[in-house]
């Protein structure tokens, strides 16, 4: 039952950033009528979807939105895709606000030769497989015995690990048999990290290069130039990644090999993937790794697949900053402000673009009570 | 009379928000507000008050960002604290380094300043996959029948 005044809102995508908002506004608009479409049947996008599945305390932050549906009466529409099922036009004249949460999900693509080849697969696409998204399988998929990861972000080091945990404990935090027979074969004897950046520019959280070094029989190494002079942030990332090879045995099945400072240069193979090269920014000589598998993970971008795209509601009147797309209509998240951030980063956006939203609703009816005088 | 609950937490992703508004819940008979680290002034701690306090932890042991801007209110202006009277829980994932690390920078502060913690210090562990909602209701009835 929505009162007179409280409007109507439709927050198109349940990630995180959607059921933030979703929260934020009901706390504002405790008689709204808050409805949350995705396109597919269960809500929680990237939560669901892309936090690793061995991280349970990152993934429990979906309780607090159960409470959204469960109790606090945000209504769920699944297997609903706007523009495509219904159209945002439609959503528009029904709501009177509608906020596209729709985030990033194609995996950004190194622009390069050979990339095209069977053996290369994007980090979206894997962990999506990992986590049991209802449109990937892993049909065309094949690893082996190599394994170069291109990219040093948390997504990559989840990669690793997930890679180098027995297939068991996978099936216990959840994942499908034949996934976890995939990802973690047992044949898996080397993984070489690969990143652009030098280790003082790496992406990585120390966290996650500190969860690394429980993985058991994996020996790591580094390329890393350590120079003097790292401000303390930098100087952690380097201690951890010197403690992880440090600590690691000498004598190992498998091997962690991390590569800073490299840039892609040429995919090559014949039916399938074979070699990957880079080049270094320094003098060193090119690098050649031999390979059964790429997993590309330097990033998100729109989706040319994706039914919402941010720049086709672009306004005069747009401000991105506060999240403002044109009259009622708003963007959160990582479709606001780029594939940046984790589940934190998008709660700050969502209050950001939330009080945005209450601000402009408020200054309506001032207007109006104005206008009624 | 029993002393006015103040809850006070220190957040990232929202759950010691979602949490202390289960402990607020709890409350019985006893006047209760619920404050966000990010909005409270140190001058308003008060021995009049009895304060709950529910922080968690972020990166590398770290304080939340919900929690910074107090911790360094009472690193700047050092109050006197004689006589506020405090309970501390604290949020962390023992999967990582640092477990639970983030609550004890603002009990250690608050210590500092001449603040006694009373009770047990709660604990909630992430790493089961629960929220600590339910843990810190059950920490919250036990510390009110004491305090």
């Amino acid at each position: 039952m929505s009162s007179a005044s409280d409007p109507s809102i439709a927050i198109i995508g349940s990630g995180p950033s959607g059921c933030y908002t979703a929260q934020f506004l009901r706390k504002r608009f405790p008689s709204s009528l808050i409805t949350i479409f995705d396109r597919l049947p269960m809500p929680y996008g990237l939560v669901r979807f892309g936090v690793a599945p061995d991280h349970a305390g990152t993934k429990a932050v979906t309780q607090q939105f159960d409470r959204l549906f469960a109790r606090d009466g945000v209504k769920f529409v699944g297997n609903t895709e706007v523009g495509k099922d219904t159209s945002l036009e439609e959503i528009r004249t029904k709501f009177d606000i509608v906020v596209l949460a729709t985030g990033l999900s194609a995996d950004r693509s190194l622009g390069l030769t050979g990339e095209n080849l069977p053996g290369v697969y994007g980090s979206g696409r894997v962990t999506r497989l990992i986590n049991g998204h209802p449109e990937e399988s892993i049909q065309g998929i094949e690893l082996g015995s190599r394994l170069v990861i291109v990219g040093q972000g948390n997504v990559a080091i989840d990669l690793i690990r997930l890679s180098l945990t027995h297939a068991d404990q996978l099936i216990e935090v959840g994942v499908d048999k034949d996934v976890a027979g995939l990802i973690s074969s047992g044949n898996l004897k080397r993984i070489e990290v690969v990143g652009r950046s030098g280790i003082e520019n790496a992406k990585f959280d120390v966290a996650m290069i500190k969860e690394l070094i429980k993985i058991p029989d994996v020996r790591f190494t580094s390329d890393a130039v350590v120079t003097e002079g790292f401000d303390a942030e930098t100087q952690k990332r380097v201690d951890a990644i010197s403690a992880l090879v440090e600590n690691s045995p000498r004598d190992a099945s498998r091997e962690v090999n991390f590569h800073f400072g490299w840039t892609p240069l040429e995919i090559s193979g014949q039916q399938k993937v074979e070699t990957i090269k880079f080049i270094a920014k320094d003098n060193r000589t090119d690098l050649s790794l031999s390979t059964d598998a790429i997993f590309t993970a330097i990033g998100f971008t729109e989706s040319e697949l994706s039914s919402i795209k941010r720049d086709a509601h672009i306004s005069s009147a747009t401000n991105l900053e506060r999240g403002f797309l044109d009259d009622g209509l708003y963007c959160v998240g990582w479709l606001r402000r780029g594939p940046q951030g984790t589940i934190p980063a998008n709660r700050a956006d969502a209050k950001l673009v939330s009080d945005a939203i209450i601000q402009d609703f408020e200054n309506k009816q001032n207007m109006k009570e104005q206008g009624a005088l | 009379m029993s002393k006015k609950v103040v809850i006070l937490f220190g957040t990232e992703s929202g759950n010691a928000e979602f949490a202390a508004e289960d402990m607020a819940a709890a409350v019985e008979d006893r006047e209760v507000e619920i404050i966000d680290m990010t909005d409270f002034d140190v001058d308003d701690f008060s021995p009049e008050n009895f304060y709950l306090i529910i922080c968690s932890t972020h990166g590398e042991g770290d304080l939340p960002s919900g929690a910074a801007p107090l911790f360094n209110s009472l690193a700047s202006q050092a109050p006197d604290l004689t006589g506020v009277q405090y309970a501390m829980f604290g949020l962390g994932d023992s999967s990582y380094e640092h477990y639970s690390k983030g609550s004890e920078h603002i009990d250690d502060k608050l210590s500092e300043l001449g603040a006694i913690r009373v009770g047990e210090y709660g604990r909630h562990d992430a790493h089961t996959g629960t929220l600590p909602n339910d843990t810190a209701v059950l920490w919250t009835k036990d510390v009110l029948a004491h305090f």
